[in-house]
């Protein structure tokens, strides 16, 4: 177990995340986990019912609770997750720490005793999120990206798994799930004004210390599986009946590397993230095609994903207007305006992510996986992007590749 | 000089200065110690209900399409043909803007550009810019968020409950109008509605972040002075058909291309008074966890049995022209859940206060109040609503402490059947 503590006095709060991050090799333990996640948010030993954890968390001030689950590449990270009002700010300064690690104890390391019907019951909560997933068009139509770039690897999998494998999950199932899920490396990271809680590491390793069953560290774990992926172009077409059709775009970077992070940063922002960027001003403000327009950098994956909500006659010209901004980006055809801009916008972006103690953890854990670096700062970070060179876009902008192409919309569309 | 008002919340641990410039614009200040981010917030008692007034300039009355208000907010985020989001973003600075009935705020993000994304934003709102080109262009972008919203269940069921209960006030209008009455839009209209609601003594100016208030408050007006239109327009009149008290239809279905279907239950209720407004919140956020959240027997018994996955929420909106109470929740039977709700309701209604339950839940909404301070984004909306509702800053935290178990129970006494509506997104 590795215990991370970010300090900052302005908050009011203490925000604690209990990771357990996971190698999936069998992509059956997608649902499994979505199910055990879903049974361990619910209830422990002590605690039988959703509305008894409820009422103890809100005699705790209303601290909140929640188990998360996410795919951080390759890798999958269950997180228990909890935060809480810091004894300053509370009549007659009540501690709640002490209160809040046996909790969170209890919650992890004390499960009820499972029967048939309350895992038929999450099934049945985890199958109506599998079926749900096309409520949301645009969030769709971006996870169909990603999934047609990262097929037959873990992140390719949809969160929950697949409905088949849901269906078919017996109580043993979850009971080896939960077995397994205990055995995996454990990182806890804390963030909020931790100046009165200057013991709160001897606090919590004197609480978990003998329930952790794995030494391994976050950073020793391998969160890319694709090692040389053929190229395979796609275009994929689905019938929707919606006013309006959703066009998403996967792009594969080659051949880069996790110091290729800032340059891929820096190109993400001049292409789609700022009102300033290529596909902002081109797709909407130049051609009026699409409200919501945006690219997105996969970090641990090395991939791109762009996406847009358009007309369905406007398909062919949002592809080409697309294309050429791709091509100008990797022509070095980027202004001055919009190379600045990009860059000023991430060291504010940076700048602002420490007044937040979710975004705090949330990156701490990120840059463990990816630079296996316990020590990077937001100023190293703000730094290394200062640093970036036009030609530093350039290069990496050349490793893209446009290869799959999704599109979502009515019957005239396809 | 001004003379400055200080409101001070001893459980947030946090103060709002606010001060009236001599023009009739106020200012307000969120001081947040330590914070990188400051957040700038230039807005408009002026939003999408707002469509019959009195020209200003004409002194006649007149009608304007649906949804200009919300093409004025997108027409004013704009500089001679550059997009003011693409301005911002040039400084490094985040940007946007936002429409719903009774506001329209413009506001920036930024942790180093404070003076100048001041004087970005003002430069912005008191230079409008409005040519037949860049209307015409506009249309097109708007439309395609108008298509957006359409494909958006969790919004059409709202705006669906909200046709349902309302049978003239415009809140039955989408905020963005429609393709075809924007289409109706020219610039004229757009300079006829902004020389009647951007006048100051109609507007607020907003800062939340760890910022020197006095200097602040100094920036701000030294900018506003550069321009000539700042005369304020004390004679506002605006008409709104009379709104009876009786809701239109009992239920509005609609299919859509989805899986899970959605429900609204609406309650219209009668109107209320700023004090109330925020009043009515507190006991309705209070009893939304006490009768809906995973606290309840309500939520445990319907999820246990498989009907519910999810939550169901309750929520108090009110304004000078409506106020209700909306339900929501999403279901696979959802007609069924629907009928357990209304009964569940009536039953509650005959029902004593569960006390301890109710002072378990006080203490967690205070909990709630706090923890949400940590967040700036969440401390601008507290004071926009307190503005909008001309209230004092903190007066939802002493309104929440003074909250009694009689109060709810004479709040639930107002939700019954003549006044409640349904809307359902389902599968097609």
């Amino acid at each position: 177990m590795k215990i991370y503590k970010i300090n900052n006095e302005k908050f009011k709060s203490i925000y604690m995340s209990y990771n357990f991050t996971i190698d999936i090799n069998d992509t059956k333990y997608f649902s499994y986990y979505a199910v055990l996640a879903s049974l361990m948010a619910k209830s422990s030993q002590k605690y039988a019912t959703q509305k008894e954890i409820e009422k103890y968390l809100n005699s705790l001030y209303g601290a909140s609770f929640d188990v998360n689950i996410e795919k951080l590449g390759d890798l999958y990270n269950l997180e228990f997750r909890i935060e809480f009002i810091n004894k300053k700010f509370l009549p007659n300064n009540e501690e709640l720490l002490e209160k809040i690690l046996n909790f969170l104890e209890e919650m992890i390391y004390n499960p009820a005793d499972w029967t048939i019907d309350n895992i038929d019951r999450e099934k049945q909560f985890i199958l109506e999120r599998i079926n749900e997933r096309k409520d949301e068009k645009l969030k769709y139509g971006v996870q169909r990206a990603e999934e047609l770039l990262c097929q037959g690897e873990p992140f390719g999998t949809f969160l929950y798994g697949e409905k088949e494998v849901v269906e078919n999950i017996a109580l043993e199932d979850i009971k080896t799930a939960y077995s397994e899920l205990i055995k995996n490396c454990v990182t806890v990271i804390i963030s909020g004004n931790l100046d009165e809680y200057s013991d709160i590491e001897e606090k919590i390793e004197s609480k978990f210390a003998s329930h952790i069953l794995n030494d391994i560290k976050v950073q020793e774990l391998q969160y890319n599986n694709n090692t040389g992926k053929e190229f395979k172009y796609e275009e994929v077409k689905e019938y929707q009946d919606t006013t309006q059709s959703v066009l998403s775009m996967g792009l594969r970077i080659n051949d880069c590397n996790e110091q290729d992070f800032y340059a891929l940063n820096l190109y993400n922002a001049i292409l789609g993230v700022t009102p300033s960027s290529k596909l902002f001003q081109n797709v909407r403000e130049k051609e009026s095609l699409a409200y919501t327009v945006r690219s997105r950098y996969y970090r641990f994956k090395n991939i791109l994903v762009i996406f847009a909500g358009i007309n369905k006659e406007n398909y062919e010209k949002a592809v080409a207007v697309i294309k050429e901004q791709l091509e100008d980006m990797k022509n070095g055809n980027i202004t001055d305006v919009e190379f600045n801009s990009a860059k000023d916008s991430l060291l504010a972006d940076l700048l602002e992510w420490n007044d937040s103690k979710v975004a705090m953890e949330k990156m701490k854990l990120s840059n463990l996986i990816a630079f296996k670096d316990e020590n990077i700062t937001i100023d190293m970070m703000r730094e290394k992007i200062q640093n970036v060179t036009l030609e530093d876009v350039i290069k990496v902008a050349n490793k893209v590749k446009l290869e799959k192409i999704f599109i979502l919309g009515g019957e005239d569309n396809v | 000089m001004y003379k400055i008002t200080v409101e001070h919340s001893q459980e947030l641990d946090e103060s709002t200065f606010s001060t009236t410039l001599s023009n009739g614009l106020k200012v307000f200040i969120c001081k947040k110690k330590n914070f990188s981010k400051k957040i700038g917030m230039f807005g408009t008692k002026y939003g999408s209900v707002i469509n019959d007034f009195i020209d200003i300039t004409t002194g006649e009355r007149t009608k304007v399409p649906d949804g200009i208000a919300h093409f004025l907010e997108h027409k004013l985020f704009e500089k001679e043909g550059a997009n003011a989001l693409d301005l911002f973003s040039k400084m490094g600075v985040s940007s946007n803007a936002y429409t719903s009935f009774d506001q329209t705020v413009y506001f920036f993000e930024t942790s180093e550009k404070f003076e100048e994304s001041i004087a970005m934003l003002v430069k912005l709102i008191k230079e409008p810019y409005f040519t037949d080109e860049n209307v015409q262009k506009e249309q097109g972008i708007i439309g395609q968020e108008i298509s957006m919203y359409d494909d958006n269940p969790n919004f059409m069921v709202y705006f669906n409950a909200l046709r349902a209960m309302y049978q003239k006030n415009p809140v039955r209008i989408d905020i963005a109008g429609t393709i075809e009455s924007i289409s109706h839009i020219t610039k004229e209209m757009l300079y006829t509605c902004y020389n009647t609601f951007y006048s100051p003594q109609n507007m607020f100016f907003l800062v939340v972040g760890d910022v020197d208030v006095e200097k602040t408050i100094d920036i701000i007006e030294e900018n506003i002075k550069k321009y000539g239109n700042n005369v304020p327009n004390t004679e506002i009149t605006t008409f709104m058909e009379e709104e009876p008290k009786e809701i239109t239809q009992k239920e509005i279905v609609q299919k859509m291309d989805i899986y899970l279907p959605q429900l609204c239950i609406g309650y219209k209720l009668d109107l209320a008074d700023g004090k109330n407004i925020v009043k009515n919140e507190c006991i309705v956020s209070i009893l939304s966890d006490m009768y809906f959240s995973k606290l309840s027997y309500f939520f445990e018994k319907e999820y246990n049995e498989g009907k519910v996955n999810d939550s169901i929420d309750m929520q108090y909106e009110g304004s000078d022209s409506f106020s209700h109470v909306i339900i929501s929740t999403t279901a696979v039977n959802i007609d069924e859940v629907e009928k357990d709700i209304l009964e569940y309701i009536n039953k509650i209604k005959n029902e004593p206060i569960d006390k301890e339950l109710f002072e378990i839940i006080k203490r967690k909404k205070i909990g709630e109040m706090i923890l949400a301070s940590d967040s700036l984004n969440i401390s601008y909306r507290r004071i926009i609503d307190s503005i909008l509702n001309d209230v004092d800053v903190y007066t939802d935290m002493e309104m929440l402490k003074s909250i009694t178990p009689e109060d709810l129970q004479e709040f639930l006494a107002q939700l019954n059947d003549e006044n409640q509506v349904s809307s359902k997104i389902i599968a097609k």
